[in-house]
This record gives structure tokens, C-alpha cells and sequence, in this order.
């Protein structure tokens, strides 16, 4: 908004017209000074123009004492304001957005970090702490016995291949099982194991998108998801998972049991 | 905008206007950039360059307000002539000075940062704490009062 009036009297301003242009003048102010210079008394305001510039050439005459001259020579006299480095770190809106760009940049790192030690089939996996999360025993069949039986149940019944347990798990006892269809992941074999409430989930290893081959790998590789973790190995294009609430370390026993 | 050595021959042209004495505009404009300089020593340096007349104006007045005081008085006024700018151009930047600290405030203060020629009028009306139409008429009387003067002091005759 402009600093004049909302209907800014223009013969007014004029008579304070700036003596030579200047950077920033308000727009009133050039409206003032055109109107000045295009009305009736363009000759009046031609005059007050030349008044003014005399003056103001007078002025420019004024003498510096050399005592005072001297003050002009030493420029370190008076720093230039800078804003520096540490006000403007300081600076409360300066801290809300570094902080802010440290969030974001932390979040893609960790994004960026994770999908770089992904491995096919890791969304379907974490997709599948998720219903482990939420799973109730209630809604398994209930079924004791090894799990590594179950392996001929899923293909007898199921016509699920290759649902193999691995043997780091196959002497776990089971409290029950189901299989079912997720809107992502299909033929999906969840078990519910007695040793430390563990799940184990076997589900279609993800093909390749562009051969539609199916990499294997014999290895663990981990998942986690809010609190659950997941150890994942892929075998005949059937990937096993043992989730459990917690984190990698409480997966390893069992895993480095096998390798003894 | 921060000031610098370029400036400060305007800072002291307009101590002089303000007091229209050597000595005192001296007085005023070392003691404003002394304390510029103090101020920039406690790493609170000044803002910007509208500080520096701010701060040498209050010093101005108060250093003007020592001694000899000019006599209150309505000065008569005069419409701008065509002559005006020959008849200025007869007179000593001395004369203008003692003129321009003779008037009242706010009047000496809104023709001497005027003339100065330095600032915009956003500039002034932030300098001076006015509104644009006081300082239109400051400035407008002040010019028909500096022609009446001219009139009085410097005649000029047409050829």
C-alpha cells in the first residue's frame, strides 16, 4: 500500500517532487509529477523544478572542512553492515527451514538408503509385517505340529509349490496357519509358530518386470516395519519370511543356528 | 543499505544546513560517527543510512540550541520567481545555510534533508515522521519564504 492517501492529492506531492529521479519513487509521486509537468501549470512546476535544482546545486557547493575530510578518508571507520553469518544462522526463520530441510533430507537419505539394500520381493515383505502386526490367532486354523510339515499341507491342499520351510525353522511348533489373498500379494502362506510368537510368511517371489525371471537368494536379507522385522530368503521362486516383534539382533540366533 | 565514506560528505552538508555554523555541524556530525563507529565496535552496527541523519539531526538541534537563537517570527513569503535560480546562484553555500537553520522546526530539518537531494520521499516522510502532505507544505513554504528572502537580500536585475 502506498505510504499517501488512498486519493492522493497530486498537486500536493508535486510541490515536493523529488529534485532528480530516484530509484523507488511511489507511483503517486510520478503520477504527481507527470500530471505536473503535462497540466496548466507545467510552466509553475518547470520553475519550482529549476528553484529546486539551483538550490540544491548550492548545496552540493557546501565546503568540507579538511579536519572533516579526514573522517572520509578512513573507511574502516565505520564497517559496512553486513548482515553476518551469525545473525542471519540466528535468525528464528533461518533455523525453521534448515531444520526443515534437514527433516526432509533426512527422510529421502533414509528412503534412499533403504531402497539401496532392497532386494525383489522387500515391498510385498514389509507389506506383510504389516498384517503380522495386525494378525489375531483367532483367525489361523488352528494346527500343532512342525512347521516344517506344513510344506505338504500348502501344496496338497493348496497347490502351493515349493512352500518349504527353511530348515532354520522347519522344528518350530505351530499354533496354526491359514493361507490367503492379499490385494498385492497373492498365495500367501502365514504360520503362527509357538517360539517367541514368531510368523513365518511364504509367499511368490516378485519376477522381473522386463524377463519375468525370478533371482533367488539363499542369503537373509532383512525387512522392518514399525517395530517388526522381518528375515527374508528366496528359494525356487518362493520367498520365506520369520517376522518377529523387534529388531535384526533377535532374529540372528536363530538364523546363525543353521551355520553351526 | 549500509553507509559509507560516500556519504558522509552528505551527513556533514547536512549538519552544516542544520546549524549553519562550521564548528557545530563539525561537532554534530563527528559525534554521530563516533558513535556509528562505538556502536559497530559493540557488533550492534547501524541499520542503515537513514540512522546516521536521524541521529545527527537530534544533535544538531541541540547543539543549535546553544548560543545565539534566530528570533521566532512569520517570514513573508514570495511567489517563485524566474529570476530565482540566477539569484542562487549569487549566493555562498553559508548564506543558504544560515537561512535554512534559521527556520523553525520541523521546516529546517524538512528543507535540509530536501536540498540534500539524497533521499527518496518515502525516504524523508520516514526521516522527518511526517505525513506527505506535511512536508508538501513545509517544503512549498519554505521555497516562497526562501524567494522572499532572495527578493529582500539578492535582487537581480533583468537585462
Amino acid at each position: 500500500m502506498s505510504f499517501f492517501q488512498v486519493r492522493p492529492n497530486y498537486s500536493s506531492l508535486a510541490r515536493c517532487a523529488p529534485i532528480t529521479e530516484k530509484p523507488g519513487t511511489d507511483r503517486a509521486m510520478r503520477v504527481a509529477i507527470q500530471r505536473a509537468r503535462q497540466g496548466k501549470k507545467a510552466a509553475s512546476f518547470a520553475q519550482q523544478q529549476a528553484f529546486d535544482a539551483a538550490i540544491a546545486k548550492l548545496v552540493r557547493a557546501i565546503p568540507v572542512d579538511a579536519q572533516v575530510a579526514e573522517w572520509f578518508a578512513n573507511e574502516s571507520l565505520i564497517p559496512l553492515v553486513k548482515r553476518r553469518w551469525k545473525k542471519i544462522l540466528l535468525n528464528p526463520v533461518v533455523i525453521a527451514i534448515a531444520l526443515a530441510m534437514a527433516v526432509i533430507g533426512g527422510v529421502f537419505a533414509y528412503r534412499v538408503h533403504e531402497r539401496l539394500y532392497d532386494f525383489p520381493g522387500a515391498d510385498q515383505a514389509r507389506r506383510l509385517l504389516s498384517v503380522a502386526s495386525s494378525t489375531r490367532s483367532v483367525i489361523l486354523d488352528p494346527l500343532k505340529t512342525d512347521a516344517g510339515a506344513l510344506s505338504d499341507l500348502f501344496f496338497m491342499k493348496h497347490r502351493l509349490e515349493h512352500y518349504d520351510i527353511p530348515p532354520e525353522f522347519a522344528e518350530f511348533r505351530t499354533l496354526g496357519s491359514r493361507v490367503f489373498d492379499d490385494d498385492e500379494v497373492h498365495g500367501v502362506a502365514q504360520i503362527w509358530v509357538v517360539e517367541k510368537r514368531m510368523q513365518f510368511f511364504l509367499f511368490p517371489a516378485e519376477k522381473n518386470p522386463k524377463g519375468g525371471s525370478v533371482t533367488d537368494f539363499s542369503d537373509w536379507r532383512f525387512v522392518e516395519l514399525e517395530g517388526w522385522t522381518g528375515a527374508v530368503q528366496q528359494r525356487n521362486g518362493v520367498c520365506f519370511m520369520a517376522a518377529l516383534r523387534g529388531r535384526e539382533k533377535d532374529l540372528a540366533p536363530y538364523l546363525e543356528k543353521r551355520k553351526q | 543499505m549500509s553507509i559509507t565514506t560516500k556519504n558522509l560528505p552528505q551527513l556533514y552538508r547536512f549538519c552544516f544546513l542544520m546549524t549553519g555554523d562550521a564548528a557545530k555541524a563539525q561537532e554534530a556530525f563527528q559525534d554521530t560517527v563516533r558513535e556509528a563507529a562505538l556502536r559497530s565496535a559493540r557488533d550492534e552496527p547501524p541499520l542503515d543510512r537513514l540512522w546516521f541523519f536521524r541521529d545527527a539531526r537530534w544533535r544538531c538541534l541541540a547543539v543549535s540550541e546553544q548560543g545565539i537563537q534566530a528570533e521566532a517570527g512569520m517570514m513573508e513569503e514570495a511567489e517563485i520567481s524566474p529570476v530565482g535560480p540566477m539569484q542562487i546562484e549569487q549566493l555562498d553555500p553559508d548564506q543558504l545555510a544560515v537561512w535554512v537553520s534559521a527556520a523553525p522546526e520541523p521546516q529546517r530539518s524538512a528543507l535540509a534533508l530536501f536540498y540534500l537531494d539524497e533521499f527518496s520521499v518515502r525516504e524523508l516522510l520516514a526521516l522527518l515522521e511526517m505525513k506527505a502532505g506535511e512536508l508538501s507544505d513545509l517544503i512549498s513554504s519554505g521555497r516562497r519564504q526562501f524567494q522572499a528572502w532572495l527578493d529582500a537580500t539578492t535582487p537581480h536585475y533583468e537585462e
